[in-house]
């Protein structure tokens, strides 16, 4: 038998090599995909969200543990699909235009996939056409918008501008993050809701979509 | 060539001297004798490396060491160096001889200096120093930008004003000959009076960052005036002239150029050219975002050391501590991890982790170094793996503890790492003392320059999250 518990470990620890292997013995055994990522991977996500709440994991444990958890999730995605498996929500997410900053991008969107979220990842540098693009191709829940520089904040606010003219704006929960971004600036640009870091966006995303169907 | 210097708040004076253009032959670290000055009036304490090095009789006839300077007052001192015009740097200054008088202006985002030249010695006669008035509108260059954006021209106005005033002093009456000035992109855009937009975004570049004349009736000092071409993306003229004074387009060999601050600025040569990129630190190095952090002038602690197995800071001035600066924070950093206080991952054993009387390390200012180091190392490491030889230009580079920067992996173990003075200014007086070349050479060096836009590299990602480990990195 596979010791699942080293599944929880490997994440937590950002070994990806383990993560990989434990899984396949896993899945080679008969187990649960869905059961591998509610029962073991989300609970050690949820904890390196919590280490790093409290300042004992930082940015490069972070990408270390997602990057663990996306190797067994690829092995994962797949047999999920082949299931019928719903995923918990939809998440179009980017770093918005003028912005090349992806790493809180990128962290923020494993996490939402650890969470159970199906995450579309457009990259960096998104002009507000691309995110409406594939919203409405993907029927996403929710787009999450993310800038690094003070400069490119605006462009955030000429986005959700966009989605209004698009009349897409009350088709999705718009979330958004970044260092410089603040919750007051979330508010004042019409976003539904500021994540200060990747499990805080985890937890915004899980409300948003249990708002919508409870 | 006399030197009249008044304390700035939140300065050393040691600092204000080579911001002035003082060269500090071993970096400043008290070691080689080679910035001496002469005190013509005012007090200069003679503190324990100034009596290793001056003779007793040379203390009396009022030698000091410029880079151990501490003053509470006013002080004149006379520049040994510039009155023999022999520099440090290796070749010197040519002098293509004319007549009159020009000036030489290294315009940060934190300082400004003006030297006057008399243009057919080329000694340089007098000097004005201050912080930039625009550091009101924002301390970095972004949030200027974002300044100069809401509010068109008003930055642009400060600047030249502030140097019009300066120059009025520098010039005392006379006509000018020539005035030149070097800075980052941003500082180029601000004092020419250009759009700021394409510096908001990506890519990051301006069509406008070439050199930009002005005839004397624009400016405040009725004199031709030049500001030197950018480098490419956010590098400015203050690394193009930090090139010319380091020789860096001439040498064939694996050398680098390498200006730590809020933004980290590389540049290096190698036999196919001359490859150049910047990378944002955030302002830890400035003692930004850091609980107790502050610059470095009194009361700073900019050293820390190992005494009886404990941590023990030095403080500037030898008056009671207010805080940490730049250099402290690396030190403190490197010292933590020695003792094993601190872990390679970050992480502090005991947190917060107490310093000296009233001023503690948190774990957060920790993160705030490791995010401003990792940014800087993986930029060395994208762009001078190849190197032998880095120079560090700008002011925090010229006061870093080299150990420490290399006990925490902010400068790699297997190179060869020296202080470059203020390397900018050196190379903008070289540049006015050669006019017939000038043109030619900066055309040169903008020829063989390729930017390179880090962001953009997957493989940047990556290198930055790795380079937030505190460990001792190696190129080869």
């Amino acid at each position: 038998m596979a010791d699942l518990q080293k599944l929880y470990d490997a994440v937590l620890n950002g070994d990806q090599k383990s993560a990989v292997s434990i899984t396949k013995e896993a899945l080679d055994e008969g187990c649960d995909p869905m059961e591998l990522i509610t029962k073991y991977m989300v609970p050690a996500m949820d904890e390196v969200g919590r280490r790093f709440e409290c300042e004992e994991y930082f940015v490069p444990e972070l990408l270390l543990s997602a990057r663990a958890m996306k190797g067994a999730l690829e092995l994962l995605r797949p047999l999920l699909a082949a299931s019928g498996a719903q995923p918990a929500g939809r998440v179009v997410i980017g770093t918005v235009k003028g912005d090349l900053h992806d790493i809180g991008k990128n962290l923020v969107a494993s996490m939402l996939e650890g969470g159970g979220f199906e995450v579309i990842d457009l990259g960096a540098d998104v002009a507000p056409e691309r995110f409406i693009e594939a919203v409405q191709e993907k029927k996403a829940d929710i787009v999450a918008l993310s800038a690094l520089l003070t400069v490119t904040m605006p462009a955030m606010r000429r986005t959700i501008e966009a989605f209004e003219k698009a009349g897409i704006r009350d088709r999705v929960k718009v979330m958004v993050g970044g260092a410089p971004v603040t919750p007051q600036f979330a508010r004042e640009i019409g976003a539904d809701g500021y994540g200060e870091n990747a499990t805080a966006a985890v937890a915004l995303a899980r409300q948003f979509v249990q708002a919508a169907h409870p | 060539m006399k030197l009249t210097l008044r304390p700035i708040p939140g300065r050393r004076l040691a600092e204000q001297l080579r911001e002035a253009g003082v060269e500090f032959p071993c970096g400043g670290e008290g070691i080689c004798g080679g910035c001496r000055v002469r005190v013509v009036s005012g007090q200069i304490p003679a503190s324990g490396p100034m009596r290793l090095l001056l003779t007793e009789a040379e203390l009396r006839e009022g030698w000091r060491l410029a880079c151990m300077a501490e003053a509470a007052g006013p002080v004149t001192v006379e520049v040994e160096q510039w009155s023999a015009r022999v520099l440090t740097d290796e070749t010197g200054t040519a002098v293509e001889p004319r007549r009159g008088r020009g000036v030489a202006i290294d315009l940060g985002t934190t300082t400004l200096v003006a030297q006057r030249v008399h243009l057919e010695t080329g000694e340089i006669e007098a000097v004005e120093t201050a912080l930039n008035a625009q550091a009101r509108f924002g301390a970095d260059v972004m949030s200027r930008i974002q300044y100069e954006l809401r509010h068109p021209g008003e930055l642009t106005r400060v600047i030249r004003e502030q140097l019009g005033a300066m120059l009025r002093r520098l010039a005392a009456g006379q006509p000018l000959a020539e005035v030149l000035l070097a800075g980052n992109t941003a500082m180029h855009h601000l004092f020419c009076g250009l759009d700021v937009t394409p510096l908001a975004g990506v890519p990051f570049l301006s069509p406008h960052s070439g050199a930009r004349r002005f005839p004397p009736e624009q400016m405040p000092w009725r004199a031709p005036t030049l500001f030197l071409p950018c480098l490419g993306g956010f590098v400015g003229s203050d690394l193009l002239a930090g090139v010319v004074a380091t020789r860096l387009d001439r040498k064939p060999d694996q050398q680098g150029l390498f200006d730590i601050g809020t933004n980290g600025e590389i540049v290096v040569a190698s036999r196919k050219g001359l490859r150049c990129a910047s990378t944002a630190a955030g302002p830890a190095f400035e003692g930004g975002r850091i609980r107790h952090g502050m610059r470095a002038c009194e009361g700073a602690i900019d050293a820390v050391h190992i005494e009886n197995g404990r941590l023990a800071a030095h403080v500037i001035g030898e008056a009671a501590p207010r805080g940490i600066c730049g250099s402290g924070l690396v030190d403190a950093a490197a010292k933590a991890l020695d003792l094993g206080l601190l872990l390679p991952n970050g992480r502090l054993i005991q947190n917060p982790l107490p310093l000296a009387d009233g001023v503690e390390l948190t774990q957060s200012d920790i993160r705030q170094l490791q995010l401003a180091k990792g940014a800087m190392a993986a930029g060395l490491k994208m762009l001078a793996r190849e190197a032998s030889r880095l120079r560090l230009a700008g002011a925090f580079g010229n006061y870093l503890h080299l150990g420490s920067a290399r006990r925490i992996g902010l400068l790699p173990e297997d190179v060869e790492v020296e202080p470059a003075g203020n390397a900018a200014l050196r190379g903008v007086r070289m540049l006015l003392l050669q006019p017939s070349s000038r043109e030619e050479r900066i055309g040169r060096i903008l020829a063989m320059t390729e930017h390179v836009e880090l962001a953009a590299d997957p493989a940047f990602q990556d290198l930055f999250a790795e380079s937030m480990r505190l460990e001792p990195f190696r190129f080869r």
